[in-house]
């Protein structure tokens, strides 16, 4: 299960980043503002939908994965209570549509790709490059936890058993972690000093994507879908 | 000369002694410079120092002049002037990555694009910079499931992409197999014909093949500045455990100075 | 008795093979190399040792037992394995904590693992330092810290990942005799290494990996002393050897101290 960049040939991987992005941002609007419960479910329905269309079905499992154990937690509460199962669906819903979006967008847009649309629109280099090293940091960090994890077990840790254990267990686990990727962020930066980052040059977008009227029309009207549900909110 | 040190010392932050001690050096063009000592002795402080890295980057203190390309390499005017003229390699490829490429051809042309060079120069220039590695077959692999040599190589590709005028390896080799580091050796005097190559390493058996010059460095001072023969051969550079295992073997089989620094030397001097 | 055992084992990432068909054991007292190119499989081979990994056919036997079903924290009062880089896995405030963090997971006492600690870093040299924060020290300290951590873990079969990387000469002929003593203990010793130099001093026996199978199983001295098979299987062959085979010395030695007695032996002859 690895967070991050995933090469394909998709629709949302041949989209301009930027329309993969207003997508999982007009998602986190719509999920609220929409109708509940059937308007979020159907959001996350629709998603679905989009990830096979993608060709992106290990992502959507990813996201099922997390979203799995919050619809377990919503349905006892719900049992519990005995109100309405619409409050379940709908936050479960909500919580799904939003995982799938964000992984989606994390799996199918290039890294490179971002920041060259980025540099099209006259972003600092060094703006564009800071957000994208973020979201690039996650699957890093991951990498790096399992094979810190690999290493303490090793030397005898042992991740399953009494929660005392656990708690005792994250110390090995994290201090390494953190640790590490601070050592590591001197040997970044002059690494990244080194290969011309700071030229004053505007740096030459190496394959800006292409962004077609389609997909221009297809942000706008997310935008007016997103403004729309939220007068229709206001007013409602 | 491209690199001029004069009476250069330096402090890293928090450090409570000097890393390197009144240094006065100068590099230039034609010939791989071997710069090499104990482990701390500052030989990639010195390499750090030289590209502007240091203080610039590592913060800490340094005092003297350093000029490289007819400028301070650490003031803010220089760094600008100097971007991609000093091609700076460290030791572990995967934290030189960009994190930017999903490809090592994207990767090898991070650097050039940096530059704001045109598309179409860009494109021979990450070409000839993969050919000249040899890693032609790897342009279309993901970076990150490269192995820590195949990476190195990747790298060392990515900073001659630059065409820079100094070259400046602080162990290039760490993380190759024999055959890759044998590359690497190969290339590097032909990298040095026109270039300042300074390579920093403590694997002297290999690099005394293509050195034409060594500069020993112990506790942050020059030891000796000379050809390998004058500085290496020596009783005090094969004392210091800093010379080639042939030097050793001679010495401690009884020779005296000069010691034969390779099994060819060694083969002329002892064959019966 | 062997302490390591791999009986036909086959292991792969997904469709493509890694690992075909490998068997061989290595004695209790043992010392071996395993060497290869870059992607040959090496790392694979030393995480099936240790149950990170367990074979997809075949066995892997740690002493009287096979890998199957077991996790690595099974095997940790067995098997230690210290990894290439140390900063994924130092995390104590003290080398000495760091150090002892084994023995106490593995329920040794108080009196057992003070004694297991001091011994640890006596044998590697870093007695001076136990009140240290490992990540004050230079990484090739951090680097024996780990292997000293590994040694107090009293392991029945150690497994070492270039242990001799980025040490300069004096650390790596440390990491050496570390490897004795581990023998004459009767521990087997498995070392990942492209350092042909350290397996002359230290392994006796070497493996060579080559596209997932064993190329080479046999005494390290005949893989040295056959320049043609070395090299067609991507090894270099270390100085001192060359130089033994060069002078024709008796009895070819490899290692450098025997290779320096050698020598002296063959300047004081009388010449024919």
């Amino acid at each position: 299960m690895s967070l991050g960049y995933r090469p394909g040939s998709g629709v949302l991987h041949r989209a301009h980043p930027f329309t993969v992005l207003s997508l999982a941002g007009a998602v986190a609007v719509l999920a609220f503002t929409l109708p509940a419960p059937i308007g979020p479910l159907l959001l996350t329905g629709g998603l679905i939908v989009i990830a096979m269309a993608a060709g992106v079905p290990r992502t959507l499992l990813t996201a099922l994965a997390f979203a799995a154990p919050f619809w377990v937690f919503l349905i006892l509460i719900h049992i519990v209570f005995g109100d309405s199962p619409d409050t379940a669906i709908t936050v479960g819903s909500q919580i799904t549509a939003m995982l799938v979006v964000f992984l989606m967008a994390l799996a199918a847009v290039h890294p490179g790709r971002l920041v060259d649309a980025w540099l099209e629109r006259a972003v600092p280099f060094h703006l564009a490059y800071l957000l994208v090293a973020t979201l690039q940091s996650v699957p890093e960090l991951q990498r790096r936890a399992a094979a810190i994890l690999d290493a303490q077990r090793c030397r005898g840790l042992r991740v399953r058993g009494t929660v005392w254990g656990r708690v005792r267990s994250v110390v090995p686990l994290a201090v390494p972690l953190v640790l590490g990727a601070l050592n590591e962020v001197d040997e970044r930066a002059l690494a990244l000093e080194a290969r011309g980052t700071s030229s004053g040059q505007r740096r030459t977008p190496l394959d800006p994507p292409p962004d077609r009227l389609a997909e221009r029309v297809t942000r706008w009207l997310m935008l007016v879908a997103v403004l729309g549900t939220i007068t229709w909110r206001i007013v409602g | 000369m491209t690199i001029a040190l004069d009476k250069v010392r330096y402090r890293y932050p928090a450090a409570d002694a000097d890393a390197l001690r009144e240094i006065t050096l100068a590099f230039g063009p034609g010939g791989v410079t071997l710069v090499t000592g104990r482990l701390g002795a500052g030989c990639s402080t010195l390499l750090l120092v030289a590209a502007g890295l240091a203080p610039h980057v590592t913060g800490g203190v340094r005092s003297g002049s350093v000029v490289t390309l007819g400028v301070d390499p650490a003031s803010s005017e220089g760094r600008r002037q100097v971007a991609g003229r000093i091609g700076y390699l460290l030791p572990t490829p995967w934290t030189q990555l960009s994190g930017m490429s999903h490809t090592v051809r994207e990767e090898v042309a991070f650097g050039p694009a940096n530059l704001g060079w045109p598309r179409d120069r860009i494109a021979r220039a990450v070409h000839g910079a993969m050919a000249l590695v040899g890693i032609e077959s790897l342009a279309d692999r993901d970076p990150r499931t490269l192995s820590g040599g195949e990476l190195q190589r990747a790298m060392l590709a990515g900073v001659t992409a630059m065409d820079p005028e100094v070259l400046l390896l602080d162990e290039p080799t760490l993380e190759l197999d024999p055959e890759g580091a044998r590359m690497v050796y190969r290339l590097l005097p032909v990298l040095a014909r026109e270039r300042t190559v300074v390579l920093a390493t403590t694997d002297v058996d290999r690099a005394v093949d293509v050195a034409a010059r060594v500069v020993l460095l112990d506790r942050g001072s020059v030891m000796a500045d000379g050809t390998p023969d004058e500085v290496l051969a020596t009783d005090g550079a094969v004392a210091l455990g800093c010379s080639t295992t042939i030097a050793h073997i001679a010495r401690v089989a009884g020779c005296v100075a000069p010691f034969p620094l390779t099994v060819r030397d060694a083969v002329r001097r002892f064959a019966r | 008795m062997s302490a390591l055992r791999f009986e036909r084992v086959w292991f792969g990432y997904g469709e493509t093979p890694v690992l075909r068909d490998v068997s061989f054991d290595v004695r209790a007292g043992e010392a071996a190399a395993l060497l290869g190119r870059n992607g040959a499989g090496k790392t694979t081979l030393t995480k099936l040792v240790v149950a990170l990994l367990h074979p997809e056919r075949g066995s892997v036997r740690v002493g009287d037992r096979t890998t199957e079903g077991r996790a690595p924290e099974h095997l940790a009062h067995q098997v230690a394995y210290v990894f290439q880089h140390p900063d994924q896995q130092l995390f104590a405030r003290t080398v000495e904590a760091e150090v002892a963090y084994a023995p106490r997971l593995l329920h040794r006492g108080a009196p057992e693992t003070d004694r297991r600690v001091g011994e640890a870093l006596e044998w590697v040299g870093l007695e001076a330092m136990r009140d240290e924060h490992p990540y004050d020290l230079p990484a090739a300290q951090r680097k024996l810290v780990t292997l000293a951590a590994a040694i107090a873990q009293r392991p029945r079969v150690m497994v070492l990942d270039e242990p001799t990387q980025g040490l300069d000469r004096a650390g790596a002929r440390r990491v050496a005799d570390v490897v004795r003593r581990l023998t004459d203990e009767r521990v087997a010793v498995l070392a990942v290494t492209h350092d042909v130099t350290f397996m002359a001093e230290a392994l006796e026996r070497a493996l060579v990996l080559s596209e997932g199978e064993i190329a080479f199983d046999g005494p390290s001295a005949d893989l040295v002393g056959d320049e043609g098979r070395a090299s067609d299987l991507g090894l270099d062959v270390p100085s001192a050897a060359q130089l033994s085979a060069a002078l024709g010395l008796p009895k070819r030695p490899i290692r450098v101290a025997a290779v320096a007695a050698a020598l002296a032996e063959h300047l004081e002859a009388p010449r024919a």
